[in-house]
């Protein structure tokens, strides 16, 4: 019986203390942004560059880019991968985009680098992204008799051209001003510019009886919950009723409920960047540079915002709320999870499997990212406790480089479109990029210098502009232009 | 009589694009046959970038989008 209140304590603590810390500044941009990027960016400005002439050091890039830019969910995942696999620019392409997705999207990348640090959203991109070319160029290469054969259908999906409009990329770099300016732990931010107080009395003894009721401990990177996550967490819930009555329907206009729901996630943002201190005899506020950098960028979002077409911001509205509603319950059940699991898991046996940054220590981690599958950005809570349990960097991004692009979900899919025999040779691909991107992230944090850093990143990408040189050498020889 | 198909691997999108075109089916006063096409060959027969998809006697009308009520009377219409 203790051992189950043990778990379930684990996961509650876990999710009070995310919910209030870690999910505000960062993933509340983040899902606006991610509408923002499927309802106004079209489609076709991306697109137009993956079309079956364009030139390969062209179309791997724009698939990049568009894994990052428009595939945020399945939706678009699967129908553009099945596009330009079929009617675009081939399978490589088709491949990098496929494997970029994942791990290039906003919401993944703010993600990572709010729980495991910029460092590691850093490698996660730079790595992905290289290999995810690196991948796609080699499945290119093995099957470029099949490239040759889809070459020959017609193509008129990738004709179409378009370019965002001034007003929707003025709403896009002002809300990732917002994500920056609500996460950047940098001077002018973090500095201090008011005090005022208010008179709660309640405030220091509410303090108290949170921490009574959620006891944690420091020493084993745990967090409580405080007086300022409380209130966020009470912001959270109106936010979530007011949504559901405000932005279920937005496709057919606003409402009351939708103002009171934006007012309220603003002013959820605008908390979350002050510092709220209980002290005796009331409430010490502090608003912070962060405070008012978050407000100029919010009202300049609502400049732009106001310049949208009808259509556009009300599908945008829709889209964020459609997110925030398909990946943020599953996220929370997975952070409930990870905090249950983690009161079992010994830190010994983490450190005997992956300790150090080793061949067969990549390899387990690959194979457990491989044969778990996690929802949408679950894999970056599992990975924070790999790591606060003991895991080596190194492995660490090999797990989480393997994890989302080979779930079974995504296997199936790939599977559907390209076959078996592709499927299974994507799959050995990734596995072994994945532990060659462990292994390379490992030493640099081990403290390889830069020097040999450069020269194996160089030496990757001299093979892989070979290895295309060679590929459009092969089809020229057996297509006559 | 109408065809009308959603296609869609059945993600929230593809709910709500049924539930908009079945209310403008009813305020046009139009009964049509809803069809929800799930797989993703049969999807990938029609030039689409992004799902959900809507169909009206085997023409792609919209992709990618929510359409409004009154835009999809209009696609019914004719």
């Amino acid at each position: 019986m203790e051992f189950v209140l043990g778990l379930l304590n684990g996961g509650v603590g876990s999710l009070a203390s995310y919910l209030a810390a870690h999910v505000l500044l960062c993933l509340l941009p983040a899902f606006f942004i991610a509408g923002a990027m499927v309802a106004l960016i079209p489609k076709a400005s991306i697109t137009r560059w993956l079309g079956r002439n364009t030139p390969a050091y062209v179309s791997y890039p724009a698939a990049a880019a568009a894994g990052s830019l428009l595939a945020v969910c399945s939706c678009t995942i699967v129908p553009l991968f099945a596009g330009i696999y079929r009617k675009g620019a081939g399978i490589g392409p088709a491949i990098t985009f496929l494997f970029f997705a994942p791990a290039g999207n906003i919401m993944a990348l703010t993600y990572t680098g709010s729980i495991l640090g910029p460092e590691f959203a850093i490698a996660r991109v730079v790595m992905c992204l290289l290999f995810g070319i690196g991948i796609g160029l080699l499945m290119a290469l093995l099957f470029w008799r099949d490239d040759v054969r889809h070459d020959a259908q017609t193509d008129t999906l990738f004709a179409e051209q378009a370019t965002i409009s001034r007003a929707a990329a003025g709403v896009l770099l002002t809300l990732v001003a917002v994500l920056i300016f609500g996460t950047l732990k940098l001077w002018p931010l973090t500095a201090t510019v008011a005090t005022f107080n208010l008179p709660l009395l309640w405030a220091q003894d509410w303090q108290a009886t949170l921490f009574q009721w959620m006891p944690f401990d420091v020493a084993k990177g745990e967090e409580g919950v405080s007086f300022q996550g409380s209130v966020l967490i009470v912001l959270l819930l109106l936010i979530a009723v007011t949504a559901w009555k405000g932005l279920e329907n937005i496709t057919e206009g606003a409402n009351l409920w939708t103002w009171l729901a934006l007012g309220l996630a603003a002013t959820t943002l605008l908390v979350a960047a002050m510092g709220l201190t209980p002290k005796a005899g009331g409430l010490e506020v502090a608003l912070t540079g962060r405070v008012l950098a978050l407000a100029v960028a919010m009202w300049a979002v609502w400049h732009f915002a106001h310049q949208l077409a009808v259509d556009d911001w009300r599908a945008w509205l829709w889209e964020a709320w459609r997110f925030v509603k398909q990946i943020f319950a599953l996220l929370l059940a997975g952070v409930f999870v990870v905090g249950m699991v983690r009161q079992v898991i010994r830190p010994e046996w983490i450190e005997t499997l992956a300790g150090s940054n080793t061949l067969p220590a990549n390899a387990v981690a690959v194979g457990f990212g491989v044969f778990m599958y996690f929802p949408t950005l679950v894999e970056v809570p599992v990975a924070r406790m790999f790591l606060d349990l003991g895991m080596h960097p190194g492995p660490l991004l090999a797990y989480l480089m393997a994890d989302p692009e080979l779930s079974l979900q995504s296997m199936l899919m790939v599977a559907v479109v390209i076959g078996r025999a592709k499927t299974a040779a994507y799959v050995g691909a990734v596995a072994l990029f994945s532990i060659c991107a462990g292994l390379i992230y490992g030493a640099w944090v081990d403290g390889l210098g830069w020097a040999p850093l450069t020269l194996t990143l160089g030496l990757i990408l001299t093979l892989m502009g070979g290895s295309l040189a060679w590929l459009r050498h092969r089809q020229r020889a057996t297509v006559p232009a | 009589m109408l065809t009308v198909k959603i296609l869609g691997s059945g993600c929230a999108n593809c709910k709500k694009l049924e539930a908009v075109a079945r209310e403008a089916a009813s305020r046009a006063n139009l009964s049509a046959e809803f069809v929800k096409v799930t797989d993703m060959k049969d999807i990938m027969a029609y030039d689409l970038l992004s799902t959900p998809g809507l169909v009206v006697n085997e023409k792609l009308v919209s992709s990618g989008r929510i359409p409004t009520v009154a835009e999809v009377q209009k696609w019914l219409a004719v």
